[in-house]
């Protein structure tokens, strides 16, 4: 069984059907994509997936466990994490702290009231092994604000990954990253696949057919075709969807 | 049943006028996404400009102060009624400029501006008028009582809602049927849309702060006779004007216009059971209904939803 | 702009400079307050105020909620002391007690409603059940003596070992509230440097984030909600005292919108000690401005207005940014949400 499962998804808003019938399967180890054309529901089956929206019917089984219709902050701790294209920091605070505020060891004293955080070496140590997986090792105190796009998109990712999930949802990555910050994201994702499980959307077909090992496409709110990279250039629908000349 | 005849028409004369009150403040939370904590202060700030101007002390102790004591008293209510929510309206459009550094911040700026320019107004008037209460003058015609069907009516109050009536319909038919009001609604549907299409957004924005404050204060005159003139009559304006938005949708005309009555009557209904709490059956309502509502307006995400 | 974040991120020491040069300031402040012309019940006043600033802070400035009904709590817990007085004992630390455990009950109930939301809509209830508060201790005359409220609480005296104090000298008193002062503000040190703490940060900064990052976003904020509440109420019971008395003035959105001004303008955005600056501020602009122009509040009122236009940081930021304390000197808006 995959560690991730989605079966028959259906989602309306008022009388417009967006999802309908929607299976998808991740499994363990692997880089998934997700990708179709804007409007085509693959946002919404993103939001979906990772719990900002309830389907109105259908499962979602992660390891097992159904999983659909929980909320956000209950899937999080279930090792589940996801990243936001439109970059969701915490924006007051430095890198480090960014990434402290979502690791589990912290995470289990969010209900001390008095006892002293930034005291304490090993969550420090720990949240510098994020940022390190990330390429901004160094860069604990710097605002969050100050840092480049690409680097903001790095600590984007680093904060869904000090959860240390098993699965790590990437919405648009590469979104707003210049060719070589998403040559350095291809990189960042090549380390990373060893030691999470990768499900990404992205419109950047290139960047998703090199990395990905499959692909989901997502048309008219139906999965449309699905399978390796290789089967998929080859299928005449999914060209077409992505040159965009379905409607 | 005929017992609650005179409460029902208390309750529609004051859902009739919040209706004025909340189509100025939608307009303003539509336009500018900015919740007028200082609409309670413009409110009050028209019904005591009226209130000067019916009197002669703003002409001092000149022959034009002299001559225009002497006009009848319904020819100066009558300008009163103009000039008041005129001057709020100017009053409006100082705040509005006073908002501009915060546009673009988050909200919390606004809401505290306008509720610290609601104190300063508030202070202005203490300054200005006294902290007692005071009276406005009311012509014979108006004022009074009269019988209908075997039940007492204030004649004030008649004369309220028939005005609100009327001047709600002249809201609608500015707003549809003038070029400014077309862009006004525009504007509060999509003010981004406003500006691509040329027009200038500061001076709309100025324009329907000013209007907002002016139907407030037009409000506020009407109101005063009945809720009495102090310089913290304003408070119970807000929060009325907020709950009717919630319920009738932002930027919504018709909506605003049933919300309001709606509340008005409420307020009236409680009045004949527990009437020391009708005021707070508002509070009540509100806090049961953005308590309750999992998503306030009709799903469509606004300012408020941030 | 510098930011509540930015301000020392390391330290949740116990004792620091800044607390330490407080504690001393608090102990000779009979003496000094009168060489500068002013008199010794205004310490009492301050000190009540700035616990009630304070604890209103964690709320306002770290969780990023924006409460314009507070003074409902410091109103609760003031009749909660001196009903407790009047009818169960008088008694010090049962009357406090009181005082906070009746704020916090407030608080919880409150709380329950408002903090699902946040933004516009969590400010607009927040003052609706401040109105519902106010009128209720005006219209419930039996419980809360009506618009006259609450007369001749008695102040109970501290018993410490064997002696007691007698707290009816304003000089005693004094040393009382400052000692509570110190806990209180010690306490709060701790408070929003721990995890708790750092996590009401999280909420203020990216209440989405913080959801998707495993918190319990709800329960944190009703939980700032209530500790704020708690703190209000025991500045309650301590007003009460010190006035002698409990009435529904406090309750008005009148003064809960002062202490909404107060916090900002000290820089309660921006640094913990905001609060204290602008307790301070708005006392001297009440006594001393006072003293000049019966214009105060006028002038008070369009200070924070211009502020809140300008320099939304506050007087501690402003004191931060001329001194350089921030790393870079960098200045920046707040992220519009």
């Amino acid at each position: 069984m995959a560690l991730f499962e989605a079966r028959n998804l259906h989602k309306r808003f008022g009388s417009r059907v967006v999802l309908e019938d929607v299976s998808l399967a991740f499994e363990e180890g692997q880089v998934s994509g997700i990708m179709g054309p804007n409007g085509a529901g693959k946002t919404t089956c993103f939001h979906v997936l990772t719990g900002r929206y309830r389907p109105d019917r259908g499962s979602i089984r992660f390891g097992g466990t159904d999983i659909a219709g929980l909320r956000p902050q209950r899937i999080a701790c279930m090792g589940i994490s996801r990243s936001f294209q439109i970059m969701n920091l915490f924006d007051d605070s430095s890198v480090i702290e960014n990434v402290l505020v979502a690791l589990p060891e912290f995470r289990a004293r969010r209900n001390r009231p008095f006892s002293s955080v930034f005291d304490d070496p090993d969550l420090l140590d720990a949240a510098r092994e994020v940022l390190d997986q990330v390429g901004l090792a160094g860069r604990d105190w710097e605002p969050s604000v100050s840092l480049s796009y690409g680097d903001r998109r790095a600590l984007e990712i680093g904060v869904a990954l000090a959860a240390r999930p098993r699965i790590v949802f990437l919405d648009e990555p590469t979104s707003g990253l210049g060719a070589d910050a998403t040559r350095n994201l291809a990189a960042l994702i090549g380390r990373l696949r060893t030691r999470y499980t990768i499900v990404m959307i992205e419109h950047d077909m290139r960047f998703l057919f090199d990395l990905a090992d499959t692909i989901s496409v997502i048309h008219w709110g139906q999965v449309i075709a699905d399978g390796t990279p290789a089967e998929l250039a080859a299928n005449k629908w999914v060209r077409r969807s992505a040159l965009g000349e379905l409607a | 049943m005929t017992q609650l005849v005179p409460h029902l028409f208390n309750g529609l004369t004051l859902g009739l006028l919040f209706a004025l009150i909340a189509l100025g403040f939608t307009l303003i939370v539509g336009v500018m996404e900015v919740i007028n904590l200082a609409h309670g202060s413009l409110f009050a700030l028209g019904a005591y400009f009226a209130y000067s101007v019916l009197g002669s002390g703003w002409a001092g102790e000149t022959a034009l102060a002299a001559w225009w004591a002497g006009l009848p008293i319904a020819a100066r209510y009558t300008v009163a009624l103009v000039i008041g929510p005129l001057l709020a309206g100017l009053a409006g459009m100082v705040l509005e400029v006073c908002l501009r550094p915060t546009y673009g911040k988050a909200p919390l700026y606004g809401l505290l501006l306008t509720f610290g320019a609601a104190l300063v107004i508030e202070e202005l008037i203490r300054l200005g008028w006294g902290t007692g209460e005071r009276n406005l003058a009311l012509p014979q015609s108006i004022n009074g009582a009269m019988f209908l069907g075997g039940l007492i009516f204030s004649k004030y109050k008649i004369f309220a809602a028939g005005f609100a009536v009327l001047a709600i319909l002249g809201v609608w038919v500015f707003l549809e049927k003038t070029p400014y009001g077309a862009i006004i609604k525009a504007g509060a549907h999509d003010s981004e849309m406003v500006r691509a299409l040329g027009y200038d957004l500061s001076r709309l924005r100025l324009l329907v702060f000013g209007f907002g404050a002016a139907l407030a204060g037009l409000a506020g005159v009407v109101m005063v006779p009945i809720w009495g003139l102090r310089p913290h009559v304003g408070i119970d304006v807000v929060i009325p004007a907020f709950l009717i938005i919630v319920l009738g949708g932002v930027g919504s005309f018709w909506g605003s216009v049933v919300a309001a009555i709606l509340v008005g009557l409420a307020v009236g209904l409680t009045g004949a059971y527990a009437s020391a709490w009708s005021m707070m059956s508002m509070y009540v309502l509100l806090i049961a209904v953005v308590g309750f509502r999992a998503r306030g307006l009709f799903g469509r995400k606004s300012a408020l939803e941030a | 702009m510098t930011t509540l974040s930015d301000i020392s991120p390391r330290s949740g020491a116990w004792l620091t400079p800044q607390k330490l040069l407080l504690a001393a300031i608090l102990l000779t402040a009979p003496y000094w307050l009168p060489a500068i012309g002013l008199y010794q019940y205004i310490g009492v006043e301050m000190v009540i105020w700035i616990v009630y600033a304070m604890g209103f802070n964690i709320l306002f400035g770290y969780t990023g909620l924006h409460s314009f009904g507070h003074g409902a709590y410091l109103g609760v817990g003031a009749y909660a002391f001196g009903l407790f007085q009047h009818h169960v004992a008088v008694s010090l630390w049962g009357g406090l007690g009181a005082a906070v455990a009746a704020a916090a009950l407030a608080g919880a109930l409150v709380g329950l409603f408002v903090s699902h939301r946040r933004g516009i809509y969590y400010a607009l209830m927040t003052i609706a059940f401040g109105q519902v508060f106010w009128f209720s201790a005006i219209k419930l005359h039996g419980l809360t003596g009506g618009e006259d409220g609450l007369l001749n609480i008695p102040r109970p005296g501290l018993r410490l070992g064997l002696a007691t104090v007698d707290l009816n000298d304003n000089v005693a008193f004094f040393y009382f509230a400052a000692a509570i002062l110190l806990v209180v503000v010690i306490g709060i040190w701790r408070l929003v440097h721990s995890p708790f703490g750092r996590v009401l940060q999280a909420i203020r900064q990216n209440e989405t984030r913080a959801a998707f990052v495993g918190y319990e976003v709800w329960r944190f904020k009703w939980a700032a909600f209530v500790v704020s509440a708690m703190i209000a109420g025991l500045a309650g019971g301590m007003f009460a005292m010190a006035q002698e008395s409990a009435y529904p003035d406090v309750m008005s959105l009148h003064q809960s919108g002062l202490i909404v001004m107060m916090v900002l303008v000290g820089g309660g955005l921006v640094s913990f000690w905001g609060p204290v600056l602008g307790v301070v501020l708005y006392f001297v602009a009440r006594d001393v401005l006072g003293g000049l122009t019966e214009t105060w509040l006028l002038w008070y009122g369009l200070m924070f207005v211009a502020m809140v236009m300008f320099r939304p940081e506050g007087l501690a930021g402003i004191l931060a940014s001329l001194r350089g304390a921030v790393p870079g000197g960098r200045r920046r808006e707040i992220a519009a949400e």
